[in-house]
């Protein structure tokens, strides 16, 4: 994905001139990307970004730093198991 | 639901048997959720111990508001946190800890300057980062910021259950995370900065 961002063909860059390079819509925008990386996202949001998102270079590299933020949350935070003897000190306790 | 829940409060139809039986089925399978939760919210391993065990006894012995078929998992973060603001918060001496009334002004108030606002971050620079630097940029938050994006990214919860987790309604969880999420963008850029990720 890197390297064809690195590199854009003939036809992306052909693309890029008729796509934009400012979003009027910045703030409005990020609320919609992010409720539909969340899956939260109404309708109306959905048509929006539907209709949006492959024409605006900010939103696109805004979509991308999102949702990898939001897969790093998830996926590289290391998740601890709770310790045994927490366990065994509840269950002691709520058979007492 | 009215009558359920008036069965549940004046009844219960909770059996010692059935007690058990639910903590088991319904509670115990989270316990690992709830450590690493406690253990984010105190960022102290003793103090998440406590918050753990306090939780599961207290949820034991309210089980009787439980009603059975309803989110199990989001039950217990509520408990916890709760007892997290009860209980621990204020023991603590922290000056960082921040009140919810004036996170909530302060954001609130801050909103419309934030509408503009961007962090200069690439998601390129994001994906060089390890666990640990991702941990320690979250970790960096106020408290109040850290809990939704833990509720929402790391656990997965929804919107509603959040603004059930947390008392606050569905808007004011979307602000916050909005704003809680410029905000891990900033820790993260430092973090980005740092390391040379974003040069």
């Amino acid at each position: 994905m890197n390297a064809s961002l690195n590199t854009p063909s003939v036809t992306e860059e052909a693309q890029n001139k008729t796509m934009k390079h400012n979003c009027e819509h910045r703030a409005e925008c990020m609320k919609i990307i992010q409720a539909i990386l969340d899956d939260e996202a109404t309708d109306a949001e959905k048509d929006h970004f539907r209709e949006n998102m492959d024409k605006c270079i900010p939103c696109i590299e805004a979509y991308r730093l999102e949702k990898c933020i939001k897969d790093s949350l998830s996926l590289k935070i290391q998740k601890k198991p709770c310790p045994q003897s927490i366990l065994d000190t509840i269950i002691t306790k709520i058979n007492s | 639901m009215s009558v359920a829940m008036s069965e549940t409060l004046t009844n219960n139809g909770y059996t010692d048997d059935l007690r058990y039986e639910v903590f088991n089925r319904e509670f115990m399978p989270h316990i690992d959720s709830m450590y690493n939760f406690a253990f984010r919210l105190t960022m102290d391993e003793d103090d998440a111990n406590d918050l753990v065990q306090d939780t599961y006894l207290k949820a034991f012995r309210f089980i009787s508001s439980f009603e059975q078929g309803t989110n199990a998992k989001a039950w217990l973060f509520r408990i916890l946190k709760n007892s997290f603001i009860n209980d621990y918060r204020k023991k603590s001496k922290e000056p960082s800890k921040v009140d919810y009334q004036e996170v909530e002004t302060t954001y609130n108030s801050e909103e419309a300057s934030d509408t503009t606002y961007t962090v200069d971050l690439r998601a390129d620079a994001v994906q060089e980062l390890i666990g640990d630097e991702v941990a320690n940029a979250l970790n960096a938050l106020p408290v109040d910021f850290r809990t939704v994006i833990i509720l929402c990214d790391i656990e997965g919860f929804t919107y509603e259950e959040m603004a059930k987790i947390l008392d606050i309604p569905i808007g004011t969880v979307r602000s916050r995370l909005h704003r809680a999420r410029n905000l891990l963008k900033e820790k993260l850029k430092s973090y980005a900065s740092s390391m040379g990720y974003d040069s």
